[in-house]
C-alpha cells in the first residue's frame, strides 16, 4: 500500500509598491539561502520591428552597469557573497536572478533596484557584448549540430505576425544596427516598475523582506507604458511547410508544432494534458510508435512552454530519424499516432498515469529547474509569469487541478480540434550530408 | 513622520552583508548491509518526492582496454527488459509512479536512478532492485539500442565540444582506459550480448555498490524497504585491472582537428592534475576559481567582458577516481584563436607568478562557500553533493568541513596550486576548426599535429618530430 499524496502548499505573499511594482514572497527556512529574480515584461516577442535579437542583446547590456554598480560590478557583488547570478530572455519575459546564502539578501536587492532605476552603460560596452552575443550565436546555433532547432527555425514557418515568427537570437546586420540610443529607449520604456514583479524566495522574514524591498525599490518612478502590441495571429487555413539545411549534423530532424489554445481555457487544461500523452520519454505514444516498434527513428519527443508563455504558441513534436526513411513517410507514420487518438481517445489507465506523472514533473519543476545549483528557480519562475500573465501568483498553489482534472473525453475532443493540419507547420532539418558518408 | 525620508546615500553604496546564518548540514544516516551494499539517506521533506542513485564502482574504465563503451551499452540495455517486466512495462510503471529513470556508465562507475513522487517511494525502490538484479538484456532491444548508438556517434562526430574533449583525453592519458569517452562504431559493433551480461552480472554486485536515497521518507521505513528488496542478494566483489600510466608530456604541442567550414573556433587546452584525494585538491579549486572557474574570474572578465572574443569561457578540475586534470576552454571567432591561447597563457603564467590580491582571495573564499551551501539546498544538489562524498570514498566530514578549509587558504596557497598544477610549459593545446582559418594561428604554439574528425592523423605540421 502506498501512503495517501502529501498536498503540496506553497506559502505565497504578495504585494504591489506605490509605482506599481509588484512584489511577491515565499518564505522557507529549510536551508539559508536565498532566491531572488526581477521579471519584466518583455521578451523577444515584443522586440522593435527591424531589431531582430535587441531583446537579448539588451539582457546582456543590463550587465554592463547600472548607476551605482559600474560594469562588472554586479558580478562582482553576487559571487563575492557566495552566489550565481544570470538573466534569459524569452517570448515574454526578461529575467534576471540570483541564488545567495540568506545574508546577501538586501544587498542583492540593491543591485537589482540600481538596474531598474538607471542603466550606465557606453558605446564600448554595447560593441563588447555585441562581439559576445554573436559567438553565443555561432556557439549555440551556427557552430552546432541541430542548432536552434526546432525554436528557432519553426516560428518563422508556423507563424505570420512578425512578433512571433521573426530570428529571435537576431540577425547580425540587425545586431550591428543597434545604437546606444536604442539601448536606453528600450530600457525606458519596458523597464519601469510597473511592467515587472520582484521575486524573494527562501530563508527570510517576510515583513523584513517586503520592508527592504520598498525601501529600495518604491521610489524607482513608474513608467508610462506602451499599450500592448497586438501578436495575435491571422487565421490559419492550411499546414505550413518549411525546410532547412542542417549543415553538421548527419540526420534528418523533424519539427511538428501545433498552436496551442489560449491560456487558462478549458481547452488549454486538456492541450497540456495532450501533449504529455503523445511525449514525456519513452512512455510518450510518440516515442512508443517511432523509435521502439517501427524503429524509424533514433529520438522522437517534445514538449510545451505551458505556463512561460502568453501569445502565440505551438507544442510542438521533435524527431530525428535515420537516413534510409524519409522524412515525408515519417510524417505520415507520425499522423497515424495523432488519428488513432482522435478517433478511439484515450482509457482512464493510460490517462491517470499521465496526471500523476504531470504533478510529479510540476514539484521537481518548483524545486529546482534550473539544474540543482539555483533552489526554486522553477517556483520562481512560475510565480513571476502567474503575477504578470495571470495576476494571482497564488495560481501556484491551484493550478495543478485544473490539469489533473482533464477527462478522457477532454483530451479526445481537444485532439480532434487543435491537432489538424490547419493549426500545425512542419519544419524539415535536411542534412547536407545525408547519413553522415565519410 | 518620525520615519526618515530615503537618503541618496543608501542608494550609492552596497549594503554590507548581514550576519550569516549557519548552516545546518542535512543528517545523513549510513549503513553498510551485510552483503555490502553502502546505504546513505538524507531526509529532506520541502517537496513531495524522493530521489534515489544506485552505483556500481565500475564503469567503462574496466573494460576500456577491450571493449570501449561496453559499459554505457550495458547500461543502456539494462532498462529495457527484466525476467518479470518488459520493457514497455517498465516505461508504464514509471508513469504510474510519477517518476524518472535513468541508466548510465561514466569512466569510473555505472548508476541506476531514479526519482518520483514520495507516496511510491516502496516501488520505486523495487523498480530499481528488479533492474539492478534482473535484467533480462532482450536481444531485440539491445539491436535497437545499438543501431541508435551508431547514429548518435555519427552526431557526436559533427560536435565541436565533443571532439575537442575526446582529442585532449587521448593526448593527456595515452593508453591509460581515461584517454577514451567514446566508442568507435566498428567497437560498437564488436559487441557481443554474452559481453554485456557478464559485465552486469560481474559488476553489478552489492559488494561494490552504494544506494543513496534523498527526500521526503522516514529513515527508519526506508532502511527496511531497501533491506526489503537488496538484502537478499548476494555477489562477490570484482577485481579492478591495473591501469597503464599516462604519458608525460614535454612542451606544449597543438593538436588541431579539422573541420572544414566552421565559424568559431573551439579552444581546449589542459595538462593532468590531481583528485578530490590529494592534499592539494582545496587550494587548487580556490586557484581555478579565481582563474577562470566563476563568471567573475580574470579568464572571463579578460576574453569575454574586455575582449568579447567569447561566450563562455571557463576553467575546470575534474577528478576522476585514479586521475584528475585541468582545462581550460572557449569557443572563440575564428580569427582570434590565437589571442585566446595567448591570453589563456598570459593569465596562467600570473597566476603562476604573483600573488592574487586580499580582495581576490576574499572574494573567491566567499563564492566557492556560498555556492557550496546553495549546492545542497535542493534534493538533487543534496543528492549530488552526497554521492561525490561516498563515491569517492571521501572523508565522511566532507560536507561539514568544506567551508573552513576553503577560508583557511592563503595567497600563497593560491600561488603554490597554481605552479603546481596549471602546467603552462606543458600544457596540449586542441583547436577544433578549420584549418585554413587558424592553421597558422596554431602553429604559433608547438608542433601542430592534424586530425580528421573521424579521429584520424591527417598531417604533421613542419615542427611536429614525429613527422
Amino acid at each position: 500500500m502506498n501512503p495517501a499524496p502529501r498536498k503540496l502548499h506553497i506559502p505565497v505573499e504578495h504585494t504591489t509598491l506605490a509605482n506599481g511594482l509588484r512584489v511577491v514572497a515565499s518564505p522557507d527556512r529549510s536551508a539559508p539561502v536565498v532566491t531572488v529574480g526581477v521579471y519584466y515584461q518583455i521578451g523577444f516577442r515584443l522586440e522593435p520591428h527591424g531589431r531582430s535579437g535587441f531583446a537579448h542583446l539588451f539582457e546582456h547590456m543590463m550587465f554592463q552597469g547600472s548607476e551605482n554598480a559600474g560594469k562588472m560590478e554586479h558580478i562582482r557583488l553576487v559571487n563575492s557573497s557566495g552566489g550565481l547570478l544570470n538573466g534569459t530572455t524569452n517570448y515574454d519575459i526578461t529575467n534576471y536572478f540570483e541564488a545567495v546564502p540568506s545574508n546577501a539578501l538586501e544587498r542583492v536587492l540593491w543591485l537589482e533596484a540600481d538596474r531598474m532605476r538607471a542603466l550606465k552603460v557606453d558605446d564600448e560596452n554595447l560593441r563588447n557584448q555585441r562581439d559576445v552575443v554573436k559567438e553565443e550565436v555561432r556557439v549555440n546555433v551556427m557552430n552546432q549540430p541541430y542548432g536552434g532547432f526546432p525554436w528557432l527555425d519553426l516560428p518563422p514557418v508556423a507563424f505570420r505576425n512578425w512578433p512571433n515568427a521573426h530570428n529571435f537570437y537576431g540577425d547580425f546586420a540587425d545586431l550591428d544596427a543597434a545604437t546606444l540610443a536604442d539601448v536606453q529607449s528600450f530600457f525606458r520604456t519596458y523597464y519601469a516598475p510597473n511592467n515587472a514583479v520582484l521575486l524573494m524566495l527562501g530563508d527570510f522574514d517576510p515583513a523584513e523582506a517586503f520592508s527592504l524591498a520598498k525601501r529600495y525599490f518604491e521610489d524607482i518612478p513608474a513608467g508610462a507604458l506602451p499599450p500592448r502590441a497586438d501578436v495575435t495571429e491571422p487565421p490559419q487555413t492550411e499546414e505550413r511547410r518549411g525546410v532547412v539545411d542542417e549543415k553538421l549534423g548527419p540526420l534528418p530532424a523533424i519539427a511538428i508544432g501545433y498552436t496551442l489554445p489560449p491560456r487558462e481555457t478549458p481547452d488549454w487544461y486538456a492541450a497540456a494534458i495532450l501533449e504529455r500523452v503523445l511525449h514525456g520519454g519513452r512512455a510518450g505514444r510518440v516515442f512508443r510508435k517511432l523509435v521502439l516498434e517501427e524503429q524509424i527513428a533514433v529520438d522522437a519527443d517534445g514538449s510545451a512552454d505551458v505556463f512561460d508563455t502568453n501569445g502565440p504558441t505551438q507544442m510542438v513534436t521533435r524527431i530525428f530519424h535515420k537516413p534510409e526513411f524519409t522524412s515525408e513517410g515519417t510524417v505520415a507514420v507520425y499522423d497515424e499516432i495523432i488519428e488513432e487518438l482522435q478517433q478511439k481517445g484515450i482509457a482512464p489507465e493510460e490517462l491517470d498515469p499521465v496526471k500523476v506523472k504531470f504533478r510529479s514533473d510540476y514539484y521537481s519543476m518548483l524545486e529546482g529547474g534550473m539544474g540543482s545549483y539555483m533552489p526554486r528557480f522553477g517556483l520562481m519562475h512560475y510565480l513571476a509569469c502567474f503575477t504578470l500573465f495571470d495576476g494571482d501568483p497564488n495560481r501556484v498553489n491551484t493550478i495543478l487541478d485544473g490539469f489533473l482534472a482533464v477527462t478522457p473525453e477532454q483530451v479526445q475532443s481537444v485532439a480532434k480540434k487543435y491537432l489538424v493540419p490547419r493549426n500545425r507547420a512542419v519544419l524539415v532539418r535536411r542534412p547536407v550530408n545525408l547519413g553522415g558518408a565519410q | 513622520m518620525t520615519t526618515p525620508a530615503p537618503s541618496i546615500s543608501h542608494r550609492s553604496t552596497p549594503p554590507a552583508l548581514s550576519p550569516e546564518r549557519p548552516v545546518e548540514w542535512p543528517k545523513r544516516t549510513v549503513r553498510t548491509l551485510p552483503n555490502g551494499l553502502q546505504v546513505v539517506l538524507a531526509e529532506s521533506r520541502t517537496f513531495p518526492k524522493i530521489s534515489a542513485q544506485l552505483y556500481f564502482r565500475s564503469g567503462n574504465a574496466v573494460v576500456a582496454l577491450r571493449a570501449p563503451g561496453l559499459a554505457e551499452m550495458t547500461a543502456t540495455v539494462v532498462r529495457t527488459g527484466t525476467t518479470s517486466r518488459p520493457s514497455r512495462q517498465i516505461e508504464e510503471d514509471l508513469r504510474r509512479m510519477g517518476a524518472g529513470l535513468g541508466t548510465s556508465s561514466g569512466a569510473d562507475s555505472s548508476a541506476i536512478s531514479a526519482s518520483g513522487l514520495a507516496e511510491f517511494s516502496a516501488e520505486i525502490l523495487a523498480l530499481i532492485a528488479d533492474l539492478a538484479r534482473n535484467a533480462s538484456f532482450p536481444e531485440n532491444e539491445f539491436e535497437r539500442e545499438r543501431r541508435q548508438r551508431f547514429e548518435e556517434l555519427k552526431i557526436e562526430r559533427t560536435t565541436p565540444g565533443f571532439l575537442a574533449n575526446e582529442r585532449l583525453r587521448k593526448v593527456l592519458f595515452g593508453l591509460h582506459p581515461y584517454a577514451i569517452i567514446s566508442p568507435t562504431e566498428e567497437q560498437v559493433a564488436s559487441y557481443r550480448r554474452e559481453q554485456l551480461e557478464e559485465f552486469y552480472h560481474q559488476r553489478y554486485v552489492p559488494s561494490d555498490a552504494l544506494l543513496i536515497v534523498v527526500g521526503d521518507f522516514s529513515t527508519g521505513a526506508m532502511l527496511e524497504q531497501i533491506e526489503k528488496v537488496f538484502g537478499d542478494w548476494k555477489a562477490p566483489k570484482p577485481a579492478t585491472p591495473e591501469s597503464p600510466a599516462p604519458p608525460r608530456q614535454s612542451g606544449r604541442r597543438v593538436h588541431l582537428v579539422h573541420m572544414p567550414g566552421t565559424v568559431q573556433t573551439q579552444v581546449l587546452l589542459g595538462n593532468l592534475a590531481i583528485t578530490r584525494r590529494d592534499p592539494d585538491w582545496y587550494r587548487t579549486v580556490l586557484a581555478n576559481s579565481i582563474y577562470g572557474g566563476a563568471f567573475h574570474s580574470r579568464l572571463v572578465i579578460n576574453i569575454r567582458e574586455q575582449k568579447g572574443y567569447t561566450y563562455s569561457p571557463r576553467s575546470g578540475i575534474s577528478a576522476l577516481r585514479q586521475l584528475g586534470f585541468f582545462t581550460v576552454h572557449a569557443a572563440v571567432r575564428n580569427d582570434v584563436a590565437a589571442a585566446t591561447l595567448t591570453e589563456m597563457f598570459y593569465e596562467m603564467d600570473r597566476m603562476r607568478s604573483l600573488p592574487v590580491t586580499p580582495e581576490e582571495l576574499d572574494s573567491a573564499r566567499s563564492y566557492l562557500t556560498g555556492v557550496f551551501s546553495l549546492g545542497v539546498a535542493t534534493q538533487d544538489g543534496l543528492l549530488g553533493q552526497l554521492s561525490t562524498v561516498y563515491l569517492d570514498q571521501l572523508p565522511e566530514s566532507y560536507l561539514e568541513t568544506y567551508r573552513e578549509k576553503i577560508r583557511a587558504l592563503t595567497a600563497d596557497d593560491v600561488v603554490a596550486a597554481a605552479r603546481r598544477h596549471f602546467d603552462s610549459a606543458n600544457a596540449q593545446i586542441v583547436l577544433v576548426g578549420d584549418r585554413a582559418q587558424i592553421g597558422e594561428q596554431a602553429a604559433l604554439f608547438g608542433p601542430v599535429t592534424e586530425y580528421d574528425a573521424q579521429g584520424n592523423v591527417a598531417a604533421f605540421g613542419p615542427g611536429d618530430t614525429r613527422a
